[in-house]
């Protein structure tokens, strides 16, 4: 009996020893990623291929919605579950990266000869870094634009070849273009109460000389006078107060807008949609001459600090980065980067349209980055919707979001 | 112990666990998250925090918080109005619904169970469709009241502040109508039809009737309907969603939909806490209205 325990004892000793040892050799690292990509966009694809390589790792795929990121990340961190790698949007990267909830990559990054900071845009590095640390990979970017109806430019007397390059070019020409009797109206945009709401006001008060932490800015209560004229006017349908950027576009595709203010991810469906020549422009400024701006969209990569493998997670999203040329040929996104020439596609208005995004990004900022962006977010869309409502001055409405503002800030 | 087991089996005892078993299940489904709810307003919480029950205790900061933002006292306006309009309207209409089909005409049952088809709808199907006929430059409802010479311009209905909030109302007085009169029909045909009868022999008029015998016979069921619809308005979420998402500039917001962006738009879940912790006291007055109104069908 006691020898028996004994041997016993001995076997699972032995036993518990040499069986992580075993599966060790056995069994792949396994690293999970969650993002918000389709089965026709880059995650899924590139991890099947990542896979087919047989590095020792072994990567996991799950998708989630695009409203559930954040709270299913944070609920996954707080009891110990999250994933290893994660991809999030990127003005909600700091809230993530200040708590150290997201692993410092700067170290990794110096010694890798494939992520390379210096080959981003800044605008996408930025939202990425927090404190002078880089804490993830821009993963794509995208920023907004002005698209243009070159049939009704010429039928109103317009030069198709010459978009408006300021704002009060662009309100002469929405004047011009603007004609209820055949339902069109002349600019199409977003002031919905939502980040979309700041993703497309933003930039008219950077390249004004505001910014988010200085949205009561001279410059950008002009801005806000100029999208109220608009509304006030009707260039512009009043539903824009509700209605999101792909909507908005929808009524520029079926030609009930003459000009559009929205990203590249409109050009497949309008290329299909669209009845008419249409070309791309660059956000009008102030002046001609001013200083320029646009919003900066898209997802980044980032590391759980919780993970138990860094290097890696690391090393899958190297394999991610190694695959950004072929972003915009397989999956329509546009890498975040300055070294890589798109090839053409082939279509002449996307090739087009494509430069002029491109030439876009290069001021693009992000916003933020703040680990309280959403509380920001919100009173500058409080404010976009208070003046064109009607209910307070461009310039109270702005004073009053610089009032909420400051308290986030501290 | 045979006695304690005879009245667990037959007795007084099967009775109390008959009664326990579903006080465990509200306990620990309802009553739980309602306590670690009220718990939550009075805590800082973010989202890190979230996972751990020990947070700092703030006491009533966050209700002084709440109540010192300048949006709070319209958006509790815009809960009154929108609950009182919603209801009004559902029971009105359902009222003079569940009357016509109670006329017993041919086909009478037919069409009162295909006015169901807008109550098994989902809220946010019901919003989207809401969404496209309020839309303003080729709204359906707009092209309507065009036609029939009632508007001469178009109106904004989901951005203009001074309509957003009875577009939402609207849709939801279509949502909530067929209920009203599911449940009014219910009550209508349980009252006898000789105290009618009755009344017409010695000559009372319709309307005499209807003041003397069918509001008095349906008290009960009034209360019910009206506490329920209280209840069903307060936690319309969907329709704000799909419609006007609380826009513009809160002209539409309601206390449940200002909540949920607290919480899970802006992360501030203390406050979104704090709100639903405000809502939880006019849900409990419904709910004692509807338990009283529905007391005497349990004793008859």
């Amino acid at each position: 009996m006691d020898i028996r325990r004994r041997a016993m004892l001995g076997m699972i000793a032995l036993a518990s020893i040499s069986l992580p040892a075993f599966s060790a050799q056995a069994e792949d690292v396994t690293i999970t990623v969650w993002s918000l990509d389709r089965d026709i966009q880059p995650a899924p694809n590139l991890i099947k291929e990542f896979n087919k390589l047989n590095t020792g790792i072994k990567v996991e795929y799950r998708q989630i919605q695009f409203d559930d990121v954040v709270s299913e990340a944070m609920r996954a961190y707080s009891t110990g579950q999250a994933p290893d790698i994660i991809a999030v949007d990127n003005p909600e990267h700091a809230l993530f990266s200040s708590r150290g909830a997201f692993l410092d990559l700067t170290d990794m990054v110096a010694k890798s000869s494939v992520v390379k900071p210096e080959n981003y845009f800044p605008g996408p590095l930025a939202s990425v870094t927090w404190d002078g640390k880089l804490y993830g990979i821009p993963k794509a970017t995208n920023t907004i634009a002005l698209f243009y109806n070159k049939d009704m430019f010429k039928a109103k007397g317009l030069d198709p070849d010459k978009p408006p390059q300021s704002w009060d070019e662009l309100v002469e020409a929405a004047r011009k273009l603007t004609d209820p009797a055949a339902n069109v109206y002349g600019l199409a945009f977003s002031a919905k109460a939502n980040e979309e709401g700041t993703f497309q006001f933003l930039p008219w008060a950077q390249m004004a000389g505001g910014g988010y932490d200085n949205i009561n800015a001279e410059g950008a209560v002009k801005a806000l006078d100029i999208w109220k004229t608009i509304i006030d006017e009707k260039l512009a349908s009043p539903d824009s107060l509700t209605r999101g950027q792909w909507d908005s576009t929808g009524t520029f595709n079926s030609g009930n807008a003459a000009m559009a203010i929205s990203g590249p991810w409109e050009l497949d469906r309008m290329i299909q949609e669209a009845k008419f020549d249409w070309g791309v422009a660059l956000l009008p400024v102030p002046k001609i001459g001013s200083e320029r701006s646009s919003a900066m969209g898209d997802f980044n990569w980032a590391v759980f600090s919780s993970t138990e493998h860094p290097e890696e997670a690391f090393k899958v999203l190297e394999f991610f980065v190694s695959q950004d040329d072929r972003m915009f040929k397989d999956f329509g996104q546009l890498p975040a980067r300055s070294d890589i020439a798109i090839p053409p596609t082939g279509e002449p208005l996307k090739d087009a349209a494509l430069q002029v995004f491109l030439e876009q990004l290069k001021y693009a900022k992000p916003r933020g980055p703040h680990p309280e962006w959403p509380k920001i977010s919100k009173a500058i869309q409080d404010a976009i919707q208070a003046a064109l409502t009607g209910q307070m001055s461009s310039k109270e409405a702005l004073d009053q979001a610089a009032e909420k503002i400051k308290a986030v800030l501290g | 112990m045979k006695r304690i087991l005879s009245s667990v089996t037959d007795g007084k005892g099967f009775d109390i666990g008959l009664v326990l078993l579903p006080l465990a299940f509200l306990f620990v489904l309802s009553g739980l998250p309602l306590v670690y709810n009220v718990v939550m307003s009075f805590q800082e919480v973010d989202m890190f925090s979230l996972g751990s029950f020990v947070r700092p205790f703030v006491g009533f900061k966050n209700y002084v918080d709440l109540f010192s933002q300048p949006e709070t006292a319209p958006i509790l306006l815009n809960t009154a109005l929108f609950v009182t309009a919603s209801i009004a309207g559902q029971f009105i209409i359902g009222f003079g619904l569940a009357l016509f089909f109670w006329m017993n005409f041919p086909g009478a049952s037919w069409l009162r169970g295909l006015f169901l088809v807008s109550w098994v709808m989902p809220g946010l199907v019901v919003g989207a469709i809401w969404n496209w006929i309020l839309s303003g430059d080729f709204g359906v409802l707009n092209f309507f009241l065009r036609e029939m010479g009632v508007i001469a311009g178009n109106i904004f209905w989901r951005s203009d502040p001074n309509y957003s909030l009875w577009a939402v109302i609207i849709a939801n007085i279509w949502l909530g109508t067929s209920f009203n009169m599911i449940l009014l029909s219910v009550g209508l045909s349980a009252i006898p039809r000789d105290l009618y009868e009755a009344a017409e022999l010695d000559g009372a008029t319709a309307l005499q009737r209807f003041f003397t015998i069918t509001l008095p016979m349906m008290r009960s069921t009034i209360g019910a309907i009206i506490a329920l619809g209280l209840i069903f308005t307060l936690q319309q979420f969907d329709l704000f969603a799909g419609i006007t998402s609380g826009g513009p500039n809160n002209s539409s917001n309601v206390t449940q939909y200002w909540a949920w962006d607290l919480s899970f738009r802006q992360y501030d879940f203390a406050k979104g806490a704090t709100i639903s912790a405000i809502m939880i006291v006019f849900v409990m007055l419904a709910s004692v209205v509807y338990v009283r109104s529905t007391r005497h069908e349990v004793r008859g």
